[in-house]
């Protein structure tokens, strides 16, 4: 339909909107009471209160205790330092390595891309989740530091990926040609002209990124393959609960809705920023 | 196509090789002598001697591997110190009970994803495409262990339906019905994830193709909306859907894990995870093994059965 | 024409308004003409005058949301504007089909060719899967393919752009319409092969007894081809009537700009086309008066600020919509 096309709709952006805004401060909420945790009126996330087991929310227990007597409002705001430590340490990885090799690659292009690019895609071929469990089945013993590194290696290729793609498309417009002609260096190219225009893809990835590398560790936590108890997290909190299901249901539905918030609102976020610089050609 | 085909087994066989190093190497990340991580309990000097036959550990890395993998391409993963039971064995049990679940999970996801798509697709931005555009991308954001535990306290707790809760599984050899009912909640679970994903792939990739042209051709030779729908726009639409669920399917074997965990079925997850708990490193490496090439193995199945469906890809 | 043929399509006052986020944009005002039994009118206009909505509109195959269309369009009698998609598939394929632009892209490109035009007869016809692919490898053999049984297993991406378009015809000859739309049937090939397909359209055409309507941005294309002509700019009529009156007599300066631009056989090689100062305008802003005017070097003040109405000729059929119409004399240029 050539006839429509002559007329060509300027697409206008849609703002951000009230929900993406809302997000942001509950993503922003969650941060700061991870960090400043210590500081909160919060009671001891490991102190057992044995007048008050599997007690209901209350004044006392905002969010009632689990079956030992612990408070479950602060095992929440404590464990919650795991996940966001383990996404952000996982995802500083996977960008610290997968970031610049995507860029170059993409920039040289060659023989060098194409062996790079082949390894990745062989890499990516199976899930991340069963070499991560291999791994830390057999890497002993388990620490969080082992986690946040295993998750992110595996994070590599995805994030390598994701980088190739949206840089392949900047280094091959007229802007990057033109600096080529007039001499500027390739680390000059790399860091003035392709990393600007790739960072909103990369934002809004790492965002998606660091909601699934929080996902992952909820699944090992839940199998009792992350940081061992008494110490607090998401999934190993979810993980404990099912031996009192029925007399605590508590116990599953606020861990479970307070992961389940987190990763919507980081998903949110990630999803809108992308259609907000529009960078639909790269899927992620 | 022969051409397309033969590159795709070599890669196959490619990827499987460094699979099998990768295998082989993890006993080797045991901290200090595997042998006694391997042993455990039965570490005497003739079963030393048994297990350092087996896996050659006194010689060089490289012939341990070769070694190894000779075992290995025999059908022989072992026998665990453990259990005393053959790997291969082990895995054999296990193996048909998650095939079931993802079997049973694929055809509840197929079955709804497809025409929601195509409805969604039709009226894109309608009602029901903003429902179930919101209601998937808010599903996107829990996590299969979530919904498992969810759908055990109100299905199997409040609701209390018999036969669904922990430890309730019965094999399919033993009585088909209550067989199915112990996998309801693990299928309905991972067909949860496989809806979303299938669903928000084929909605876009059906959406884009209603504006081809062709598309415009074939409403304009007078066929019905149903049969452009399925005859014209579904194929060609639904080469990402297949690629995805090869993915998918292999990511599945891992969401396996959680259900079969907190639900006590004996499948490959909650052997891997029980193997784990009690040190079996040669029944986790085995099952490892397993897994791995075999999610390799699907996504191959699919690459293959794209191509059939949309022959362009191997003409490129 | 003989005075009794009827009207095979009639078009009055027709209108497409497409909703865009900047506005409403009027692609085809007001558009009126009528079409005989056997007979082939050409459409021409540059790419934007709005030959493909008018087409499509005619057909009703646009997409019902964001568009209005107004005024009317009866084909063999049955009204298009208004009708619901079940009432006008009865009549897509039978009564009318189209000739879609681009080859490359208006056949599956994961279905069979045989498969995308015996689906047409059995749907439609309720041929048996045998007689329907016994017609589909005849209507191949038709339109000009070779080895037309071994071909109706193909896939359109192992045919090249002429065998292709060929087999876009044939789909659209498959149910023997009254009328087709051929809409720019050549712009997607090379030149050699754009006489052949138009040459096939107008054998079949003799020998189907067909009423077709030529769209085109080439006014070599409709010359020989096409007995009326009608002349488009900005989604509006500016010149209508015979062919050779067009090419002889016209008195519109667009039609003028447009025979200047397009290559003619009559002048010696090496002549330059002029090009057409300027571009067609933004129909989301269109200027008050004769759509042409900011283009056209004899506009005055009134060509700027009033539109100019379709005013007939001397010759019979023959109208233009221009307040400064070019001299009768201009005949002398054609010879």
């Amino acid at each position: 339909m050539t006839d429509l096309l002559a007329v060509e709709p300027l697409e206008a952006k849609t703002p951000l909107g009230p929900l993406f805004w809302a997000c942001v401060a509950w993503l922003s909420l969650n941060v700061l009471a991870a960090i400043l945790a210590n500081l909160l009126p919060l009671q001891d996330p490991l102190f057992q209160n044995y007048s008050a087991l599997n007690a209901g929310p209350s004044l006392h227990h905002l969010l009632g205790t689990d079956d030992l007597g612990r408070d479950i409002f602060s095992r929440i705001v404590f464990g919650s330092r795991i996940s966001i430590l383990v996404g952000i340490g996982a995802m500083f990885i996977g960008f610290g390595i997968g970031a610049p090799l995507g860029m170059l690659t993409a920039y040289r292009r060659g023989k060098f891309d194409h062996i790079v690019t082949t390894m990745m895609y062989v890499l990516l071929a199976f899930p991340a989740i069963i070499a991560v469990i291999a791994v830390l089945s057999f890497w002993t013993p388990r620490s969080i530091l082992k986690i946040i590194i295993v998750i992110g290696a595996a994070s590599i290729p995805l994030v390598y990926r994701v980088v190739r793609a949206a840089s392949l498309s900047v280094a091959t417009r007229d802007f990057v040609t033109a600096a080529k002609v007039q001499g500027a260096s390739s680390l000059r190219i790399l860091l003035r002209e392709i990393l600007p225009n790739i960072t909103p893809i990369m934002v809004s990835f790492l965002l998606i990124g660091i909601a699934s590398v929080v996902t992952l560790e909820g699944a090992l936590a839940f199998l009792g393959l992350s940081v061992n108890p008494p110490t607090p997290s998401w999934g190993n909190m979810i993980n404990e609960s099912r031996t009192v299901l029925a007399q605590n249901p508590w116990l599953v539905l606020f861990p479970s809705l307070a992961l389940c918030l987190f990763l919507l609102s980081l998903n949110f976020i990630g999803d809108r920023l992308r259609t907000y610089f529009d960078v639909s050609e790269v899927k992620l | 196509m022969i051409k397309y085909v033969a590159r795709r087994v070599a890669l196959l066989i490619g990827i499987s090789f460094v699979i099998s190093i990768g295998s082989f190497y993890l006993i080797h990340l045991l901290p200090g002598d595997p042998a006694v991580f391997i042993l455990g309990t039965n570490d005497s000097p003739a079963n030393r001697a048994i297990l350092f036959k087996q896996l050659g550990l006194d010689r060089s890395i490289v012939t341990q591997y070769l070694i190894w993998i000779g075992h290995v391409l025999h059908g022989n993963l072992g026998i665990s110190f453990i259990s005393h039971n053959s790997v291969v064995s082990t895995i054999k049990a296990a193996l048909p009970i998650d095939l079931e679940m993802i079997f049973l999970s694929q055809i509840v996801a197929f079955a709804s994803a497809v025409p929601l798509a195509m409805r969604s697709a039709r009226k894109p931005d309608g009602w029901l495409d903003r429902v179930l555009g919101a209601g998937s991308f808010t599903l996107l954001s829990v996590p299969p262990f979530i919904i498992i535990v969810l759908l055990v306290l109100f299905v199997s707790i409040k609701l209390g339906v018999a036969n669904t809760g922990p430890a309730s599984f019965v094999p399919l050899s033993q009585n088909f019905l209550v067989n199915l009912e112990s996998l309801v909640l693990p299928s309905f679970t991972l067909s949860v994830g496989s809806f979303v994903v299938y669903y928000r792939v084929l909605r876009s990739d059906l959406i884009a193709t209603l504006q081809e042209e062709f598309i415009t051709m074939a409403r304009s030779k007078g066929i019905s909306a149903r049969r452009i729908m399925w005859r014209h726009a579904f194929r060609p639409s639904s080469v990402a859907l297949l690629g995805t669920a090869g993915v998918n399917i292999g990511g599945l074997l891992a969401s396996g894990f959680v259900v079969q965990y907190l639900l006590a079925i004996p499948g490959l997850g909650y052997t891997l995870i029980s193997a784990i708990d009690t040190s079996d490193y040669l029944l986790v490496q085995g099952i490892v093994l397993v897994v791995s090439v075999g999610v390799v193995f699907i996504n191959f199945v699919f690459d293959f059965i794209i191509n059939i469906v949309d022959p362009r890809i191997s003409r490129e | 024409m003989s005075p009794d043929s009827r009207h095979l399509l009639e078009v009055d006052q027709l209108s497409t308004t497409f909703a865009t986020p900047h506005g409403l944009l009027p692609a085809v005002s007001e558009v009126s003409f009528t079409l005989q039994e056997d007979e082939t009118i050409g459409i021409v206009g540059e790419s934007g005058s709005g030959k493909t909505v008018l087409a499509r509109t005619i057909m009703g195959l646009q997409p019902m949301t964001n568009i209005q269309v107004e005024g009317s369009v009866l084909i063999n009698g049955f009204q298009v504007v208004g009708a619901s998609d079940p009432e006008k598939r009865k009549h897509w394929g039978t009564d009318v089909a189209m000739v879609f632009q681009d080859p490359m892209t208006s056949l599956n490109p994961v279905m069979r060719i045989g498969k995308q035009i015996d689906e047409t007869l059995r749907v439609r016809l309720g041929m048996s899967r045998q007689s329907a692919k016994a017609r589909a490898i005849e209507l191949l053999t038709l339109v000009g393919i070779p080895s037309s049984t071994e071909r109706y297993d193909a896939f359109p991406g192992e045919l090249s752009g002429g065998m292709r378009q060929r087999v876009v015809i044939a789909t659209a000859l498959a149910c023997s319409p009254k009328l087709l739309l051929a809409d720019e049937p050549t712009t997607g090939l090379d030149v050699t092969i754009q006489a052949q397909i138009l040459n096939l359209l107008g054998e079949l055409q003799q020998r189907l007894h067909m009423s077709v309507v030529l769209i085109t941005h080439d006014l070599g294309v409709v010359a020989t081809r096409t007995s009326r002509l009608i002349v488009m700019y900005a989604g509006r009529v500016v010149e209508i009537g015979e062919t050779r009156d067009i090419f002889a007599h016209h008195r519109m300066p667009y039609t003028r700009a447009l025979l200047d631009s397009s290559p003619r056989i009559s002048n010696p090689s090496h002549t330059r086309l002029l090009a057409i100062p300027g571009r067609p305008p933004n129909l989301l802003n269109l200027p008050n008066g004769c759509s042409f005017a900011p283009r056209c070097s004899f506009a005055t003040d009134q060509c700027h600020n009033e539109r100019p109405p379709l005013t007939p000729s001397s010759e019979p059929g023959h109208s233009f919509a221009c307040w400064n119409p070019l001299p009768i004399s201009t005949r002398s240029e054609m010879s």
